[in-house]
């Protein structure tokens, strides 16, 4: 049986603010000893403890950059924790990302099977499964022609349509129901609904609360990282729904309160960043607009 | 088939390789379009990669031939063979440089063994290797004669070598660009400096007049094309001393490869 056990799971991103560092700077910053690109800590996912057994459909729900597709990432293997552990039992489908990593210049049908074999599919299960593929996106003739030539909603559909053919025990979904025209949408719906059925588990991450309710029997919701709540997806969406509702409110008063008191202040700031930023370099501008603002509180 | 992911978990050589042999079927097929893609649009197809290693004998030759008055006939197979090579290494460090980036949306949708992608780019080099080097073999036979024949086995095992060696380049170079995002720009200048110490156009003898022979001893390329010459050259097995010395001084290299890259793929992913 399909499970998915987290345990402390986290996540930390260590980001560099500029890219990489090329050898020569590293050279120049191993001499001097002071970085100008210093790395940033991102905290993406904190201490999860969760278990997901077969049969479950869990639904994410969580604001933009909460760690939702993140979470979806962890659990399909690509990324890897930075502390706990993450055990997956059973072979993992994602719908995530499906759009990108074609190859231009070969032609619809071997991209079919490119993409079938990053699936990992055999090349005599994919080339079974290619009329079937072709059929449902719709797109006759063009198969023949370099996908260079499609446009973007053929490539949706194309993408789409491989990305589907799966026989999943585990399927992750990000936010994928929605795929070309609005005739291409309702069908596209219509597979997620079939696979979904055919997955022993499923984590749907998706913004379409109402979908989270009709196709999962669980949820969790992920607030910057951290496992918030979980439980009856109709409880979870409700509270996160109040909850969103209550902060768009807060934030009107607080924008209210600001535009009233404080817009000499801010224009004041501005000059003082602006005037300061070129000279700096691209890294001080941070610590110049965080020292004006103390400043002006002060 | 349960599967941890934790930063502690250690995974076995064998695991390793056998996963890699699992995705046989999707490197393979980015091998195979690698080198159909580069021919998709060109009358000369295949011959392209030829023309390169070709015309420079056929320049340096010429140029040779007039200047210093060199005995053609040896001096063309043995300039192929050293260019060929030459390319191949050249190939696997400058592709190998971008094979992670170029790989990226791959490697954010699907978890597959990080080796692939260096691998990926040795063997569609590899390919071309293995083309100028048949060539070599037929301009040996058609110039000098079959005499080494009894000999040409032994080129096996010394590809082998070679493949691992541009592996090792290959995956030192990937790891490298992803954190020094201008290894690629060093490594060209890196290389046209080898270019030089390597007796790539000119013969090993000319260092050893010179008492230079230790450039060629520290050298795993040069050790790895003194090897490759003997058989189809001369027709002999490549000394005892030679083998030994190729050896090491490639394992070294492989070793520190191998090091390099496990301890870091894992997180690689971070700093695409």
């Amino acid at each position: 049986m399909a499970y998915i056990r987290l345990e402390n799971a986290s996540l930390t991103f260590r980001m560099q603010r500029l890219g990489g560092t090329a050898l020569k700077d590293y050279v120049v910053k191993q001499l001097f000893r002071r970085s100008k690109n210093p790395p940033i800590e991102v905290r993406a996912l904190q201490n999860i403890n969760l278990n997901i057994d077969a049969g479950t459909r869990l639904g994410v729900v969580g604001h933009n950059g909460a760690g939702k597709s993140t979470f979806l990432k962890l659990l399909a293997g690509v990324y890897p924790v930075t502390s706990g552990r993450v055990v997956v039992n059973g072979r993992i489908s994602s719908l995530f990302d499906i759009n990108v990593g074609f190859e231009m210049e070969s032609n619809g049908w071997e991209n079919i099977e490119f993409r079938g074999l990053l699936q990992g599919e055999t090349p005599k299960s994919i080339r079974a499964k290619a009329a079937e593929i072709a059929e449902f996106s719709e797109l006759g003739d063009f198969l023949n022609g370099p996908i260079r030539h499609y446009s973007a909603g053929m490539l949706v559909r194309l993408a789409f349509s491989v990305a589907t053919a799966v026989e999943p025990e585990i399927l992750l979904v990000d936010e994928s129901l929605s795929a070309g025209d609005l005739a291409f949408q309702s069908k596209a719906k219509k597979r997620i609904h079939q696979l979904c059925d055919k997955a022993e588990l499923v984590v749907l991450v998706s913004h379409d609360l109402a979908a989270i309710q009709s196709l999962c029997n669980r949820a969790i919701w992920l607030d910057h990282g951290q496992l918030r709540m979980q439980g009856d997806p109709d409880e979870v969406v409700e509270a996160y729904h109040e909850f969103q509702t209550k902060k768009a409110a807060g934030q009107n008063e607080v924008e209210k309160l600001n535009g009233a008191k404080s817009g000499h202040e801010a224009t004041q700031q501005l000059a003082i960043v602006r005037s300061s930023a070129p000279a700096r370099g691209d890294a001080s501008t941070d610590t110049s607009t965080f020292s004006c603002r103390k400043r002006y509180a002060a | 088939m349960e599967v941890v992911n934790s930063p502690d978990t250690r995974i076995r050589a064998t695991e390793y390789l056998s996963s890699i042999w699992g995705s046989r079927y999707f490197w393979f097929s980015l091998v195979r379009m690698d080198l159909r893609s580069r021919y998709r649009r060109s009358v000369l197809g295949i011959g392209w990669s030829l023309l390169q290693p070709l015309a420079m004998t056929c320049v340096l030759c010429f140029v040779f031939s007039t200047l210093f008055g060199v005995d053609v006939k040896s001096y063309g197979a043995y300039l192929l063979i050293g260019l060929s090579f030459w390319q191949f290494v050249t190939n696997c460090i400058l592709q190998g440089c971008r094979a992670f980036q170029s790989a990226e949306s791959y490697i954010r949708q699907q978890p597959q063994p990080m080796l692939i992608y260096p691998l990926r780019v040795v063997l569609a080099s590899g390919f071309h290797f293995l083309l100028s080097l048949g060539i070599s073999v037929l301009l040996v036979w058609t110039l000098i004669g079959f005499g080494n024949l009894p000999a040409l086995p032994m080129i096996l095992p010394i590809l082998l070598l070679v493949f691992a060696l541009g592996l090792s380049l290959a995956m030192i170079a990937s790891v490298a660009n992803v954190y020094f995002p201008d290894t690629q720009h060093l490594a060209e200048v890196g290389l046209s400096i080898v270019f030089y110490m390597t007796p790539v156009i000119y013969t090993k003898e000319l260092l050893s007049q010179r008492k230079l022979d230790w450039l060629v001893d520290i050298n795993p390329l040069a050790n790895a094309l003194e090897l490759l010459r003997s058989p189809i050259l001369f027709g002999e097995l490549p000394n005892l001393w030679r083998l030994g010395v190729a050896s090491g001084t490639i394992g070294i290299v492989c070793l520190f490869a191998c090091a390099l890259f496990f301890s870091r793929q894992r997180m690689l992913i971070f700093k695409l």
